[in-house]
């Protein structure tokens, strides 16, 4: 067995896992929380990056500094989405349903608003330390992946201490758990969905700088960066964050796996065939969901 | 007398109205349909294919038309949808009753198409659908020029032949995504290695996307490749050669398939998109009669200093079809065919006769980037510049 090739193999694979679990995050939350599975949650993602292309390019910007502009702009952006759009469509009967399809009108809408901004064409991030490494011994960190892992890390946790040690985190909980009750206790439910919308959407921005780290981008990637996301929900349970964080590491470990001990065209076969018995064993992911 | 006089007017009338209505169809323009992919993923292409057509158009109708008739077009935005192609070629024949039929883009787009125009018994010029739809006893479609994944490394297979036999690569991995466009790919890639003897140390297909590429090119670089085919579009293509560098993975050449040739290439990947290897039937720089005047012409409209390849393909279409057009002297779409398959055009991908599938003779010019520009390396005669071999290093 080739060990190097095996470790080199997991290594980028959890590297490019934890990036899938950073966009993936917010989806789960919104899901969880408001359930609201939105479509365009990965839409969103692809704002990030894209502004974070055009900050590089433009200002020479660092697309890990330019999450300064864009994770702001997305979280109001997101508020007021959520205001005139998604409140509307709480009082449907069916909000889960009710809200795929308005967010699917989004997402096309966004997307066709970034065809005329940035065109169709490719695009890749490519920063002064996009080729380098970090070796250690006989493995390579390519620095970019480490970028998307430490940011990956970073949101995660920042995330989950927000809602576990803050009251507003706290408030988005109590929505989540009891929102009756939460609504007694003076818990005004409306703004908490606001605020958990906007974070949610904020950190898709964040997310889909790190996809931009490993993958070229364009206008329509987002329909491949969805898939991800269902992914990252269904294996870490709908709303749970640690969970979402820990699916995305390990659909890393599967990919990094297949990729080193299976003929490369069975990737995709094994982790979406990975996702079905999940879905068949615990169709409530993994881990419990809870925010 | 009465009775003569009523039948002469009649006749006059008969003989004023047929007049009228032979000028009237010199009158009428004439009407090329189909479909192209003016919205979604292949939208940018098929804009520049578009407006190829639409500048071979402006040429014909400046100098009076096709048999006498301007030219227009009857357009549709198929979405990027090959089944919305094979609809909209339907209206384009049975709705429309356009007079002619233009070539659809993409492959997959073009495939679907070809059994249409089969059972309409309408001619459709396109780039086809690689080798296999060219073999399904299709008698009215022809690829002039066609782009055909069977061909694509044969520009680089002679040109590797040409080496002395001490320089040559000696052990290859091969990286194919598993598409039809991928395994037509492999053609070239298995003669080559049958013919010259290059080892395939590794063949392995992968499903589009490409999660990761550390561990294909840890693998290459671990078995001591020498040459690299990264056999996929741009975004797999991409990752791959940013990776090798990451891992300093220099082996002779990294031959690349259908994303090297595209602008983005160039333009995202910079310096390191350099010394890609990778194989086209059209360019821009290629001395037959014609390309000086687009590349004039979209150095005027669009500032370029060269036609993009997708503009020559939609004038080079129109050429051959409306070579086939006037050699038939009408509009017959049998004539049109028997003609084309029995003469030779001239295209600024230069002079093409079909054979019994609608081919021309196999053609790929091996192409290589250098300091930014897609230059063609083979054959000599085409030559636009040198090919830098081995591939220097990575900085």
């Amino acid at each position: 067995m080739n060990t190097v090739l095996v470790i080199q193999s997991l290594i980028s694979g959890i590297m490019m896992g934890s990036v899938y679990a950073l966009l993936g995050v917010g989806f789960s939350l919104t899901w969880g929380v408001l359930k609201v599975i939105n479509i365009s949650h990965a839409t969103f993602g692809l704002i990030g990056a894209f502004l974070a292309y055009t900050l590089l390019k433009w200002l020479g910007m660092d697309p890990i500094f330019s999450l300064v502009v864009s994770v702001p702009l997305l979280f109001f952006l997101a508020c007021l989405i959520f205001r005139f759009l998604i409140v509307p469509i709480t009082k449907a009967k069916d909000v889960i349903v009710t809200s795929m399809i308005l967010t699917f009108g989004i997402a096309i809408i966004l997307e066709n608003l970034m065809l005329l901004i940035w065109s169709p064409d490719p695009r890749l991030l490519t920063t002064a330390y996009t080729s380098k490494v970090l070796i250690l011994g006989p493995f390579y960190f390519q620095y970019p992946k480490l970028a998307g892992f430490l940011m990956s890390a970073i949101g995660v946790l920042v995330i989950h201490f927000f809602l576990k040690k803050t009251y507003t985190g706290k408030a988005v909980r109590a929505a989540w758990q009891q929102p009756d009750a939460a609504q007694l206790y003076g818990i005004n439910l409306r703004r908490i969905s606001m605020i958990t919308f906007g974070i949610a959407v904020a950190s898709a921005g964040a997310g889909g700088v790190g996809m931009a780290f490993l993958y070229s981008f364009d206008p329509h990637a987002h329909n491949l960066w969805l898939i991800y996301l269902f992914l990252v929900v269904i294996v870490g349970g709908v709303g749970n964050v640690l969970g979402a964080a820990f699916a995305g590491l390990i659909i890393g470990v599967i990919t990094g796996l297949s990729l080193a001990f299976l003929p490369y065209q069975w990737v995709n076969l094994l982790t979406f065939g990975l996702l079905m018995v999940i879905l068949i064993i615990r169709p409530h992911g993994l881990f419990k969901g809870e925010v | 007398m009465k009775k003569v006089l009523f039948l002469t007017l009649c006749l006059s009338l008969v003989l004023f109205m047929g007049q009228r209505s032979t000028v009237r169809a010199a009158d009428k323009p004439l009407v090329i349909g189909g479909s192209l992919p003016l919205t979604g993923k292949f939208a940018e292409t098929a804009k520049w294919i578009e407006k190829g057509m639409k500048f071979w158009a402006e040429e014909v109708n400046a100098k009076g038309g096709l048999l006498g008739r301007k030219v227009t077009f009857k357009i549709y935005d198929d979405q990027s949808n090959a089944g919305k192609a094979v609809t909209f070629a339907e209206k384009a024949i049975t709705v429309d009753k356009v007079d002619l039929l233009f070539g659809g883009y993409p492959g997959t787009a073009a495939r679907a198409v070809m059994p249409v125009a089969e059972k309409h018994k309408f001619v459709y010029v396109s780039m086809g659908g690689h080798m296999k739809s060219f073999q399904q006893g299709y008698t009215y479609s022809f690829g002039g020029p066609p782009l055909m994944g069977e061909w694509w490394y044969e520009g680089f297979y002679q040109w590797v032949k040409s080496l002395p036999v001490d320089q040559r690569p000696k052990r290859a991995a091969v990286y194919t995504m598993n598409n039809p466009i991928g395994t037509s790919l492999m053609d070239s890639i298995n003669r080559m290695s049958k013919d010259l003897g290059v080892k395939i140390v590794i063949n392995e297909k992968y499903n589009l996307p490409l999660p990761d590429a550390t561990p294909l090119i840890m693998k290459a670089k671990q078995m001591n490749c020498d040459l690299l085919f990264s056999s996929g579009f741009f975004a797999d293509g991409v990752m791959t050669v940013r990776t090798a560098k990451a891992l300093n993975y220099n082996p002779k050449a990294i031959v690349q398939g259908v994303g090297s040739i595209i602008p983005a290439w160039v333009k995202e990947l910079g310096k390191d998109g350099d010394y890609i290897f990778s194989g086209t039937v059209l360019h821009n720089k290629l001395g037959y009669p014609g390309n000086d005047k687009l590349n004039a012409y979209v150095k005027k409209t669009y500032n370029l200093s060269g036609y993009p390849l997708y503009f020559g393909f939609g004038y080079a279409w129109m050429q051959t079809l409306s070579q086939g057009v006037e050699g038939a002297k009408g509009l017959n779409q049998t004539k049109i065919r028997d003609w084309l398959k029995s003469h030779t055009v001239q295209t600024i991908a230069g002079p093409m006769s079909f054979d019994a599938k609608g081919l021309p003779a196999p053609v790929n010019y091996c192409t290589q980037v250098i300091n930014g520009k897609v230059e063609l390396v083979w054959p000599k005669e085409v030559r636009t510049a040198e090919p830098i071999y081995p591939k220097p290093a990575w900085k």
